[in-house]
């Protein structure tokens, strides 16, 4: 028995007419790491390569000190020997068998099989639907089936290619929600692809951030959305300046009262300062909460606001100023928290704004934004 | 029905049920690789297959005829093999009946395969299941109706068999007097009233079959379209 953390090395090149993918990143599987990036970046690829569908690459990959793939030494694990699973984006469920159908193709072929097929289902909650026929569920069902169906192969890693593009909103709630648990309960690290920060924000502890098929970073996921915040995609051929992300600042604060009675919910930013925002019925005392608040909907006064209605005003020192052609953006420090605002570059002349400078940053509860709710 | 009428028909069956196993051996994994052949040589091979299709049966049993005599190498080696003579025996239309009728079996199967696609195949090999398990688990299942449609079309179309058998297999009562020539020599004695018992039980027989297949083909089509496009998403 090995207790250090499973790690995933990754040293692969791939080329096609259109796209290279040159990957060399050694990824430690805790909890759900996030892979984020734009359409043609590559993630899907990643993840068919560590998988093993990917046939065409050169390189090596190593799961655990397991070795998936090295073209050097002409070893390559077919995708069938791996112990590691993908849940595509269409669910790709068998439509010959009902949903316990499904779930049985999985337990079947699981040799030494330690999970029970009632505490999956429980889980996933397909109690109601294992004798449905396929084409009968929904869209959010039929991802539940196949997330469950993964689940019951018992590999090593999962992997989550963009399992909810599909989803509306309260679908894809659900899921998440789903994903953190099965995670947390049967300590089964997950590699989660997406488009949309927003989902990976609620789920992940660590990001990767991929473009033009290289990772380009990796870390912290707050602290890496906090360096996309002034990160310029740099292939870009248009004139003005395109950013990867909606600059933002993203937290996880522990609740410190649910309800004041006015329908708010305290955060605690540090000893001095709280954040307040618009209560829901899922929150919970000291649970750590995930939220975001875009840079745009904060504001900054000279002076403490002492008659508006806006109820969060923080106090803050100014880090950092950087300018593009008609926006602002301020790196602002409360306490130990940075926080990204951005105003109008006539806003910045009329408050005469620079580093070190002392200033209040104001924006209301709706502002601070959950992607559970 | 008179004995010798009997005998050609058990005759035919068995060479059709004969035929029809060894194409679905020999078919399945063909049409499999063609379906997932991308090199240019695609076309050749199945234009190979769809010759059957074109060509008169007397042409291809006309070489057959060449091929199966004891002077050349197939009917030679066929010879020291078996101690037999290819030429005209039951042996020589079932191999000729297999050739012939490939295209029905082959193009219905290889259809099948290309759109049932790669991607549920992916996602049986993540689940730990190897290439025959995916086969049996996921293809045949899924493309059960073509392979009934492939069967029956072979086999009726071996049983309708006449130029490629007269060719290669002379006309031997229970070896290879097949019901399509038992007519033809009833037609030729202008015994027409044994002509039209054998004519219309040969059509009323295909016409069961056939519809018997477009019937078991009717409920359980799966819907590949759908597949189709959540890949495109």
């Amino acid at each position: 028995m090995t207790s250090k953390t499973p790690q995933l090395d990754i040293n692969i090149n791939l080329n096609y007419q259109q796209f290279e993918l040159a990957i060399k990143q050694a990824i430690p599987l805790i909890g759900i790491t996030g892979i984020f990036g734009h359409s043609a970046s590559g993630k899907s690829t990643l993840l068919r390569s560590i998988s093993g569908l990917e046939k065409n690459l050169t390189g090596d990959i190593t799961l655990s000190d397991k070795e998936l793939v090295n073209t050097i030494q002409g070893t390559y694990l077919k995708p069938e020997d791996r112990h590691i699973g993908l849940v595509f984006q269409n669910s790709r469920l068998f439509e010959h068998l009902t949903v316990l159908g499904n779930l049985e193709y999985a337990t079947k072929r699981c040799k030494n099989s330690q999970l029970s097929l009632d505490e999956v289902i429980e889980l996933t909650k397909l109690k109601p639907l294992l004798n449905n026929a396929i084409n009968e569920l929904s869209g959010g069902q039929q991802q539940r089936v196949a997330l469950a169906r993964a689940i019951l192969a018992e590999p090593k890693l999962l992997l989550l290619d963009e399992p909810l593009s599909a989803l509306d909103q309260h679908s894809k709630t659900k899921l998440l929600q789903m994903m953190l648990n099965i995670q947390k309960k049967l300590n089964l690290p997950m590699l989660y692809v997406s488009h949309s920060l927003d989902e990976l924000q609620q789920v992940c502890d660590n990001l990767i951030v991929m473009e033009h098929g290289k990772i380009i970073n990796v870390g912290n996921i707050h602290q890496v959305i906090h360096q996309l915040n002034t990160y310029h995609e740099s292939n870009s051929d248009i004139d003005h300046d395109l950013n990867i992300i909606q600059q933002q600042t993203s937290l996880s604060l522990p609740i410190k009262s649910v309800n004041n009675g006015h329908g708010l919910t305290t955060l605690a930013l540090n000893d001095q300062q709280d954040i307040y925002l618009a209560t829901d019925e899922h929150f919970k005392l000291h649970q750590r909460l995930r939220c975001f608040i875009l840079a745009s909907d904060i504001s900054i006064a000279l002076t403490e606001p002492n008659d508006s209605s806006i109820v969060n005003q923080l106090f803050g020192t100014i880090k950092e100023v950087s300018h593009d052609k008609t926006n602002v953006l301020l790196i602002v420090c409360c306490g130990s928290q940075d926080f990204f605002v951005t105003i109008s570059a006539f806003s910045q002349q009329k408050l005469s704004l620079s580093t070190k400078q002392q200033v209040y940053l104001q924006f209301k509860a709706g502002a601070v934004r959950t992607f559970i709710n | 029905m008179m004995n010798s009428d009997l005998q050609a028909l058990f005759t035919t069956l068995e060479m059709a049920a004969l035929t029809t196993v060894i194409l679905l051996i020999i078919g399945t994994p063909l049409a499999w690789y063609l379906a997932k052949m991308t090199s240019r040589f695609k076309v050749i091979i199945e234009a190979v297959v769809a010759l059957p299709l074109v060509l008169p049966p007397t042409v291809l049993g006309f070489y057959l005829l060449i091929a199966f005599s004891p002077e050349y190498l197939p009917g030679q080696l066929w010879q020291q093999a078996t101690g037999q003579q290819l030429a005209f025996s039951f042996s020589a239309i079932v191999i000729g009946s297999v050739l012939y009728s490939l295209p029905f079996v082959v193009q219905p199967l290889q259809k099948a395969f290309e759109q049932l696609g790669d991607s549920l195949l992916e996602a049986g090999s993540l689940l730990g299941a190897g290439p025959i398990d995916r086969f049996f688990s996921i293809v045949l299942p899924l493309t059960k109706a073509s392979f009934i449609t492939a069967a029956t079309l072979g086999f009726a179309h071996t049983v309708g068999e006449f130029g490629i058998i007269l060719m290669i297999g002379g006309n031997i009562p229970g070896e290879t007097r097949v019901l399509s020539i038992a007519l033809f020599d009833h037609v030729e004695a202008f015994d027409y009233a044994r002509a039209h018992l054998l004519a219309i039980s040969l059509l009323v027989g295909s016409m069961i079959v056939l519809a018997s297949i477009y019937w078991l083909n009717l409920p359980k089509k799966y819907n590949f379209k759908k597949v189709e496009l959540n890949n495109d998403k």
